[in-house]
């Protein structure tokens, strides 16, 4: 049973490819026929158009001109590049080269002193050379410069040092108010005891002739 | 009787550093690159770039080429990768923009496109900027999946391998392009833009 919905999905597909199953599935259906001529004329529109839509020959003239240009250039970048390369390699000789330099002296080494000699020769250079390797220990033990100056090393020691603390503490000392006798109370009944009392002690006493009074109004000290 | 040489001879000549014989090898396909840079860039300026920045390439990579295909085929990877990669940097470029797109006047735009300005060749320039417009509406990758699939006949499997995507998404998006195409090029949708211009040219 012809189903629209599939078939159109399948048209750009049958478009592209070509499908010669195209036709046998649009004849069951106008409308999926007009809808996939209408997509094969688009695309074959922009067919023709691959075809007539090209540059003019002096475009592609100047176009490989330009990259012929570029190629060259491109070309001397690349040589330049590969002969600063081959410079660095002939100043720096790798290892191998230094390996290969070696050989030779390591090998004439091995051949002279890699021989059988006999026992008594043997023991004594072997003797030989423990002596000159005891002599090659000790040497450095001996002082063979003079004994520098001591090196003066300054390091900060620290000093206990005693710290006196002044301590100021304020001392309130009991004062006995020395009690004077007034003129202002002289009037007042308590004061007549008092002065009967100091009568007592007022023995001898001589007044003066002038009598100097001070009369102290409030508490201010500006007011008298 | 002149025998023109084969790609392979071109190619090993090439490979030894020979620029005419890579020169003859780009006259023979040049116009092939060319026309996919200019479907799928919308400046003839940025397709002409482009398609230089293809060969150069090619002939940079030409030593690593082992014959295992053909030099087109080849070729043609090369000049995938440089379209995506171009969209990449152009994308960094524009500053996130993907799609600006802006009807040119195609005279100004390009100059050299088209022979001479006969009502046929007027009318090819039409259709030209309505093809391109429409696929400027698309992504970039869904252009080129088009692009490959129509023009160049590759099949999906290839293209998404190409792309490094599967195969259900470049069908997705050349059945898409091709709806936009229908939607251009109809004669019943043409938009008032369009037939401004063309009256200006007429």
């Amino acid at each position: 049973m012809h189903n629209c919905k599939e078939t159109r999905e399948r048209f750009t597909e049958l478009v592209l490819d070509g499908d010669p199953r195209a036709e046998k599935l649009l004849d069951q259906c106008e409308e999926c026929r007009a809808e996939f001529e209408s997509l094969t004329a688009t695309l074959r529109m922009t067919t023709r158009l691959r075809e007539t839509v090209a540059p003019t020959e002096s475009y592609w003239t100047s176009y490989h001109a330009q990259l012929r240009s570029n190629l060259e250039q491109f070309h001397a970048k690349a040589q330049r590049l590969r002969h600063a390369k081959a410079q660095r390699e002939e100043l720096k000789p790798g290892l191998g080269f230094v390996f290969a330099s070696l050989r030779q002296p390591l090998r004439l080494c091995v051949k002279t002193f890699l021989r059988p000699v006999p026992v008594p020769l043997g023991v004594a250079l072997f003797a030989v050379g423990l002596v000159l390797a005891l002599f090659g220990i000790r040497a450095p033990q001996q002082p063979a410069t003079p004994p520098q100056a001591p090196a003066v090393v300054q390091v900060p020691v620290e000093v206990p040092t005693v710290q006196e603390k002044v301590v100021t503490q304020v001392v309130y000392r009991d004062r006995r108010r020395v009690s004077k006798p007034s003129k202002r109370v002289i009037n007042s009944p308590t004061a007549e005891s008092t002065i009967a009392r100091s009568q007592d002690t007022l023995s001898g006493f001589k007044p003066t002739d002038e009598v100097k009074l001070t009369v102290i109004k409030g508490g201010s000290p500006n007011e008298k | 009787m002149i025998v023109s040489e084969s790609d392979s001879d071109l190619v090993r000549r090439a490979q030894a550093e020979d620029i005419d014989a890579f020169c003859l090898l780009a006259e023979r396909y040049a116009r092939r690159i060319h026309l996919l840079a200019s479907h799928y860039c919308r400046h003839a300026q940025d397709a002409e770039d482009l398609s230089q920045e293809v060969w150069l390439k090619a002939y940079q990579a030409l030593p690593s080429f082992r014959f295992e295909s053909s030099f087109y085929t080849w070729l043609r990877r090369i000049t995938i990768n440089a379209f995506l990669n171009h969209r990449r940097s152009s994308f960094f470029r524009r500053g996130g923009q993907t799609t600006a797109v802006q009807l040119v006047p195609i005279d100004m735009e390009a100059p050299e496109t088209f022979h001479s300005s006969s009502p046929e060749n007027i009318y090819n320039k039409l259709l030209f900027e309505n093809v391109v417009s429409a696929l400027a509406e698309l992504t970039p990758s869904q252009r080129l999946s088009f692009l490959l699939r129509h023009y160049e006949g590759m099949s999906y499997d290839e293209i998404a391998n190409a792309m490094n995507c599967s195969a259900g998404t470049v069908k997705k998006g050349v059945s898409r392009a091709i709806g936009k195409l229908r939607a251009r090029l109809s004669p019943e949708s043409e938009e008032p833009e369009t037939l401004e211009f063309s009256n200006a040219q007429l």
